[in-house]
């Protein structure tokens, strides 16, 4: 009988093994084992034109802390993220409230609000690089129709950054209104309605009651969102190409300028490292906050 | 489920089937260019046919890469598993291209056919000790194409007309765009195929500041963006944008092959987009400054890679193509850098579009004073560097000496 | 009373303005990009206009004539769908053991899972060249396959299946065990059809993120006939590399149009997908 468990317990685990393999050797060999290399490659430099390869020691990273644009490219992420992040939740977990609740009118908006979600990113970008134009530009010339002149959005620093972050809120917006949705419908009924007896105002039921009640979505939300802030490259890279004047270089594009565009191959990896720092340290500081969260829920 | 499997194996085999098959027997070279213009292919695939002929089993796909894209696509495809055997290379990327050693020693493939025939200024570019790296196809000169119709309509003499008086001015140049946009409201002037604030900077500058007697570096590795010949020249080129508006300015499209502008800086390989025009046009050099006549050439080579599998016969290919009688041909679009087709009729009468007179005293006069277009083993760097400058340029309230001095601080340290 | 009533429809009114207000940058470039989809290169600038003066049908055939613009089409489709099958089958499998096998090191070596998860491609896309390069993949559409399958996406679904399975009554396999299934027979027959919601939800998310993929065609890729339509949309450039715009808003439009039309037929299983991913993302 023991003799039969513990080979029942073997081919479970062999079944298990079985089942996880295919993909986690997947990962090992085509994220990190590369992920090892470009730890590696860091330390080289590598050229693409030449293929000429040699140990470089920390020259690279060294180099790096002499790169203006390299701070300038850390800047902008942040500025990125700061600015992408907060309105991007702000305005789905208000429009999430908005159409929460079965309608005609809610199921259309939402709809409308999910649209962009199911377009290729680079027809999005396409489209509104070509809605930024200057004055000839759609925007420009609706704009202009309530008597506001845009700048000339693309060749403009601060201009160039708010329409990337923009577009980008407008591009990802309906995915999060649709995680918010469904916290939202299962929010408790009745700690609503014994508010309302109790006499709070909606502003009070939401600072009191939504608010809290919303924060593990709220905190998911901007976790997942910000991570995804960090890998905006196809947007940048038709929209701007991290122009004007380094405007909007964020840290992805500026991997892919230096791998790609001017052949640094080793150097670009350096700063892949670092990409790749910043993520860890963001997902450590998620699962801390998760964990708390939980913690706290129990 | 299982079906997706077994198509995804089939995928696989299949692509590595074809990585492994076509060593024998027939052979097709991956030749890469950067125009996407019908009539040139159509050009290069005649010329192509005529190598087929000659060596059968031997066909030519020429791959289009966008100009601006090109460096970097074609070193990522060199560096890739499955590179080009020749292709186009243009000044600007030479000598990088020629340190990197990606390039095959063309000198015996082009033994037959006569290297001596090109000039030396035209090779220079091109040689590294005693081996020659790329045979020049086109060396055209930048010049002015100008839209009579609506110069006409603006009251305005044409740039021939300037030129013969001796009156051909950067100057007289603003004063015509600016009247162009007065009477008629088209714009005066658009850069080198709309993008000569980006793509075609260097298309857009370098004319007016050598016409000033400046330059965009020296010798000795400094950028002399910041000098005073330099600011001069970008300043009139900054007024005529913000101040006259006579320009497309960036991020606007108005394009003078569609009769959307009076002029354009631009060569002689374009003109086949004016086939077909409903407005009469005409040619002009690049207008003098105060240093004098400054004339601009763009040049291209063609090269065969050292990592094509056919490397011998690519570089037999892109002799070919340099062959004599086939720059005689290339001349209908990119004016040759082979001194005996440069003095013969085939090279007035070459292009079908343009005037014999036209093809002497615009192209011919132009390329024999010429300075060729700035490049550098760092082209690719100096190049997104300087743009990143020039970028805070194109803005009204733009202060032209700061922003030239910033780019003389940018491209100094990478001219080492 | 009929004051109340009217109030809550002024109310009802003014949200759905604000609604509307709100939907316009969503749904204006869709707009934009179907009437310019058929204006002639002169009309696409110039003077506002929400319609076009006169159809330029002529567009969308020149589209297919300018470059393999079909073929690049296929090329996309064929890729989301290899990647979405074999992401489904390879997630489900491993978000099943995660969530109901037990074996040694079973949770280390999810975290090894959640790691690549969060990873943007760009961290690994050069050590990627190379290897590919060593394999003479390059300029093929096995790359894109095997980086879209083992990429952040594929770890993504086989978290969602794994929170799914977590979630299912243990008695349904006990029945199974009992009935005399075996152990991946219970698995496929049992459990997997009743784990629809959560594999639509990744088939979805995965088609997506194959279907936008550009980073990684603009690296592997270099034939035209390979092309993917991420790539082919920004390759409607003039023989001087300046965009085509009439064309690239044809091409633009024929591109989003079916996928836009399935979602809005498909959209409330779209969404109930997505709601159940979110929450169990």
């Amino acid at each position: 009988m023991k003799r039969t468990m513990r080979r029942s317990a073997i081919r479970e685990e062999l079944f298990g093994y079985a089942c996880v393999a295919p993909q986690l050797l997947g990962f090992l060999l085509f994220v990190l084992g590369p992920l090892v290399m470009v730890f590696v490659y860091g330390f080289q430099s590598r050229n693409l034109l030449t293929g000429r390869v040699s140990f470089a020691g920390l020259a690279n990273y060294r180099a790096l802390l002499g790169d203006p644009l390299f701070f300038k490219s850390l800047k902008n992420t942040l500025v990125f993220t700061l600015g992408l992040v907060p309105l991007n939740v702000a305005a789905s977990l208000l429009l999430s409230l908005a159409l929460a609740g079965e309608s005609r009118v809610n199921s259309f908006f939402r709809t409308v609000f999910f649209a962009p979600v199911v377009t290729a990113a680079a027809a999005w970008a396409i489209v509104w690089k070509f809605l930024l134009q200057g004055d000839q530009g759609v925007v420009n010339q609706l704009l202009g129709v309530v008597g506001i002149a845009g700048p000339n959005w693309l060749l403009d620093d601060a201009g160039a950054m708010a329409a990337v972050i923009v577009t980008r809120v407008i591009k990802n917006l309906g995915m999060n209104i649709v995680i918010y949705l469904a916290a939202v419908t299962n929010l408790p009924h009745e700690l609503y309605e014994a508010a309302r007896i109790d006499g709070a105002s909606a502003a009070q039921r939401f600072r009191t009651l939504t608010l809290p009640l919303l924060m593990p979505t709220t905190i998911m939300i901007s976790i997942i969102t910000m991570i995804g802030s960090l890998k905006v490259f196809d947007h940048i890279m038709l929209l701007t190409q991290g122009g004007p004047s380094n405007a909007t270089m964020v840290l992805v594009y500026y991997i892919y300028f230096q791998g790609f565009k001017v052949f640094r191959t080793g150097y670009a990896s350096a700063l892949a490292t670092i990409l790749f720092a910043i993520v860890l340290g963001l997902t450590f500081a998620q699962w801390r906050l998760g964990k708390r969260l939980s913690y706290q829920e129990e | 489920m299982k079906r997706v499997l077994i198509l995804l194996l089939a995928l696989c085999a299949a692509t590595a089937a074809f990585a492994q098959g076509g060593a024998k027997t027939p052979v097709e070279l991956r030749f890469t260019v950067w125009t996407g213009n019908e009539a040139h292919l159509q050009m290069l695939n005649g010329i192509a046919a005529k190598y087929t002929a000659a060596h059968p089993g031997v066909t030519v796909k020429f791959d289009t890469i966008p100009y601006d894209d090109y460096p970097q696509k074609l070193v990522l495809q060199l560096a890739g598993s499955n590179p080009p055997d020749a292709g186009w290379i243009s000044e600007a990327n030479a000598p990088a291209f020629v340190a990197a050693g990606n390039l095959a020693d063309l000198t015996a493939a082009a033994a037959p056919y006569d290297l001596k025939d090109f000039s030396a200024s035209a090779t220079e570019l091109w040689r590294k000790g005693s081996a020659i790296y790329g045979l020049p196809f086109s060396t055209s000169p930048l010049v002015v194409i100008y839209n009579k119709k609506l110069l006409a309509a603006a009251g305005a003499k044409t740039p021939s007309e300037l030129e013969a008086k001796g009156q051909w001015t950067w100057e007289a140049f603003a004063d015509l765009a600016r009247t162009v946009k007065a009477k008629t409201g088209v714009y005066g002037f658009q850069t080198m195929d709309g993008s000569g604030y980006s793509d075609n900077l260097w298309a857009t500058l370098v004319p007016m500041i050598r016409a000033y007697g400046g330059e965009v570096w020296n010798g000795k590795g400094v950028s002399t963006l910041d000098r005073p010949e330099a600011v001069k020249a970008v300043t009139l080129l900054h007024a005529m944008i913000y101040k006259d508006k006579s320009v497309v300015p960036p991020g606007e499209q108005a394009d003078f092959f569609a009769g959307n502008a009076a002029m354009t800086v631009s060569q002689i390989s374009r003109v086949s987009k004016l086939v077909g025009a409903d407005f009469q046009w005409g040619l002009a050099k690049l207008p003098k400054g105060p240093a004098g006549d400054a004339q601009v050439i763009g040049q291209a080579a063609i090269v065969a890679f050292k990592a094509s599998k056919n490397a011998a016969l690519a570089a037999d290919f892109a002799a070919f193509m340099t062959s004599k009688e086939n720059v005689a041909v290339m001349t209908r679009f990119f004016p040759p850098a082979r001194v005996s087709v440069l003095e013969s009729e085939s090279f007035t009468k070459g292009n079908p579009n343009i005037p014999p007179e036209a093809m002497a005293s615009v192209v011919g006069a132009a390329l024999k004073v010429g300075k060729i277009l700035p490049n550098h083993p760092n082209f690719s760097e100096i190049d997104l560097a300087a743009r990143a400058c020039f970028d805070r340029l194109w803005r009204p309230d733009a202060d032209v000496k700061s922003v030239m001095a910033a780019a003389a601080r940018a491209v100094t340290p990478l001219l080492k | 009373m009929s004051r109340a009533k009217a109030l809550r429809a002024a109310g009802k009114g003014l949200s759905v303005a604000a609604l509307s207000v709100a939907g316009l940058p969503f749904v204006f470039p869709f707009w934009w990009m179907l009437t310019s989809a058929v204006k002639s290169p002169g009309d696409v600038f110039g003077r506002l206009s929400l319609l076009p003066s006169k159809c330029r049908w002529d567009n969308f055939a020149e589209i297919f004539s300018y470059q393999p613009f079909a073929r690049h089409y296929l090329n996309s489709l064929c890729i989301a769908a290899v990647v979405t099958a074999a992401t489904i089958l390879l997630a489900s499998l491993s978000g099943y053991a995660f969530a109901r096998v037990r074996f040694r090191g079973r949770s280390a070596l999810f975290l090894v899972l959640l790691s690549s998860m969060m990873m943007p491609a760009e961290v690994t896309i050069i050590p990627n060249f190379f290897m590919m390069k060593q394999w003479r993949l390059i300029d093929t559409h096995v790359p894109l396959v095997i980086l879209g399958v083992f990429g952040a996406q594929g770890a993504f679904s086989a978290f969602v299946m794994r929170q799914y399975f977590l979630s299912m009554p243990k008695e349904l396999e006990e029945a199974a065990r009992i009935d005399g299934l075996g152990r991946l027979s219970t698995f496929a027959r049992i459990i997997l059809p009743l784990a629809t919601p959560a594999i639509s939800a990744t088939a979805i998310l995965t088609a997506l993120d194959a279907w936008n993929s550009f980073l990684q065609p603009l690296i592997f890729i270099n034939d035209l006939n390979k092309f993917t339509l991420p790539l082919s949309l920004n390759n409607f450039r003039d023989a001087y590399g300046s965009p085509v715009w009439h064309l690239q808003m044809a091409a633009t439009a024929v591109s989003v149009i079916p996928i836009l039309l399935f979602y809005v037929c498909a959209q409330r299983k779209i969404i109930n997908a997505m709601v159940f991913s979110g929450m169990k993302g």
